[in-house]
């Protein structure tokens, strides 16, 4: 008997994923044929919006790029700027970038942990760790005023310098967070459902990596070490000691134990950086911000934010505004066409499962 | 005595040994500009991919120069050996901007394709990619490109829902619902 085949619009919400799109699946029984991805319901233009506003104000819809991780955008625009105009970062201001940079991450692999247990049906990960990523939001809220939008980065330098006893909070946040990791992987990776559910599920060869300009963790899982971190540093990652997560695999389970390995990274970089936090200036201070003019150039800035490489394509036409600033994140590969490549003969459960090992994020997408 | 070239000089010798007409720049550190006319850019993606190792490409981005009429198409693809990024730019003219189909080389410059087909109406002949991508049944002109006013648009589409007109006195509308009177101190941030 000839089995018939279905179509479901899957979407536009998916369990752990940030943001709005919807796949458009074939169905043959519960195995994908033929998957399509529709993107469209968080456009707002940002890109156009830059473009009416002077550079100082541009920095205020960066962070909207991405929810989950709003620092990297601003980093990115920020390096891209910087390259064009030739101005110098102090070393106090690298590593304060540094260490909101990595503050973001950590508390992106939380909201991480929870997606990926949460879309296998492990809830309470979840719940454990975006708790515990408001003791990260509340460090943010004192270093910049807001908990999730920061416009901490600025070109050349940071916004404003750490507060009083800021450094002894990290510090104190982060031994309780790695005590709290160890209690999510006991939960999540020694997990018979987890461990059958991730491992030879939603697999990305080396070739197909390539071929598709897959970044980040899932390169990573590919055993491809690249991140931008070590390949281009920017900031102050040139003087930190740390490593890059590479397994073999190229499935979900390869991809979580990369972001196993790298969210202890993140904590051992972070301690550093409060260690050796030179003094000096925070900021080189820009001239009066609203006639504040870059001269004419372009520039590809970049950074690897939790998902992967994170990068700005900045012109200047020499006015006061931006004449072009074009955000490249990692979903906008990984979320369109590589996901309707990887979901083919996969289970439908595991479509959410996939998108989150993916770190798919729309908004980042459509912009 | 031998010269001693940097690798950003080297790259722009080697792409200028293999093309005519390119004119490359050594911009700064890590990043090369190449000038090419649009016939020239997949054999100049192709052989930087195969000969010099870019085999990473981290961006295709369109840029709109109005004042002179055209559209700027910029590639720019990485070498994790050397660590350069090479730009390579061609500009199309902006009246019938067609440019070249390369998502054979990449497979991802389809999503940058559909993209920049939709915001800045540039066509890439044999393309085959789903037509809509961002935008839905949309008839005007491509949205991204300079001479698209975006406040206009929103004026002409949209309309303000009844009491939520634009430059109104919150303060001063929920004091006259609630019947609270505002106190002298605050007055002054009134509009009026």
């Amino acid at each position: 008997m000839r089995e018939k085949s279905t179509t479901l619009y899957l979407g536009p919400q998916h369990p752990g994923i940030t943001g709005n799109m919807m796949v458009k699946l074939q169905l043959e029984g519960d195995t994908i044929v033929k998957a399509t991805t529709h993107v469209g319901y968080l456009h707002r233009a940002f890109e156009k919006l830059i473009e009416r506003r002077n550079w100082m104000q541009s920095t205020t819809i960066l962070c909207r790029f991405c929810v989950p991780e709003p620092d990297p955008p601003e980093a990115a625009f920020a390096l891209a700027v910087e390259q064009i105009e030739g101005r110098e970062v102090p070393e106090r201001g690298q590593y304060l970038r540094s260490l909101v940079l990595e503050l973001a991450r950590l508390q992106s692999f939380m909201l991480w942990y929870a997606g990926q247990s949460g879309s296998a049906g492990l809830y309470t990960v979840g719940q454990w760790s975006v708790g515990d990523r408001n003791y990260v939001l509340d460090l943010f809220e004192e270093l910049t005023g807001g908990r999730i939008y920061h416009m901490y980065i600025w070109p050349g330098g940071v916004r404003r310098d750490i507060p009083e006893g800021f450094e002894d909070k990290v510090l104190r946040t982060m031994d309780y967070i790695e005590k709290r990791i160890d209690d999510y992987d006991r939960m999540m990776f020694d997990s018979a459902i987890f461990q059958k559910r991730a491992q030879g599920v939603g697999v990305i060869t080396k070739e197909k990596a390539m071929e598709w300009g897959v970044v980040g963790a899932p390169l990573r899982g590919c055993g491809i070490g690249h991140d931008v971190r070590k390949d281009n540093p920017y900031d102050a990652y040139d003087k930190l000691d740390f490593e890059m997560g590479i397994f073999e695999g190229g499935d979900v389970w390869a991809r979580a134990r990369v972001r196993q390995f790298e969210i202890r990274q993140t904590i051992s970089m972070i301690r550093q950086l409060i260690q050796n936090l030179p003094s000096g200036d925070y900021l080189n201070k820009m001239p009066n911000p609203m006639k504040w003019t870059i001269p004419a150039g372009s520039a590809y800035g970049k950074v690897e934010s939790v998902r992967g490489e994170f990068g700005f394509h900045v012109v200047s036409d020499g006015s006061d505004k931006p004449r072009r600033a074009h955000a490249r994140g990692p979903a906008y590969v990984h979320g369109v066409s590589l996901l309707e490549d990887v979901l083919v003969g996969e289970n439908l459960a595991d479509v959410s499962f996939i998108m989150n090992s993916l770190g798919v994020c729309p908004p980042e997408i459509e912009r | 005595m031998e010269t001693s070239y940097t690798k950003e000089e080297i790259l722009a010798q080697q792409l200028q040994a293999a093309f005519e007409h390119l004119i490359t720049e050594v911009v700064r550190k890590d990043t090369v500009f190449a000038f090419a006319p649009k016939e020239q850019v997949s054999s100049i993606l192709l052989y930087a991919k195969e000969k010099l190792g870019y085999i990473s490409l981290s961006h295709l981005s369109c840029v709109d120069w109005l004042e002179s009429g055209e559209l700027e198409l910029v590639y720019i693809i990485w070498s994790p050996e050397t660590k350069v990024n090479l730009f390579v730019k061609t500009r199309i003219d902006r009246e019938n901007p067609v440019m070249e189909n390369t998502d054979m080389i990449w497979r991802q410059i389809n999503t940058y394709q559909r993209e920049i087909r939709e915001m800045f109406g540039v066509e890439f002949p044999g393309f085959i990619g789903e037509k809509e991508f961002i935008l839905e049944d949309w008839e005007d002109a491509p949205p991204m490109r300079r001479d698209f006013d975006t406040l206009e648009y929103v004026n002409d589409t949209f309309f303000e829902r009844e009491g939520r007109e634009d430059k109104q006195d919150v303060r001063e509308r929920i004091a006259n619902r609630s019947g609270e009177e505002i106190p002298d101190f605050a007055k002054k941030y009134s509009r009026e």
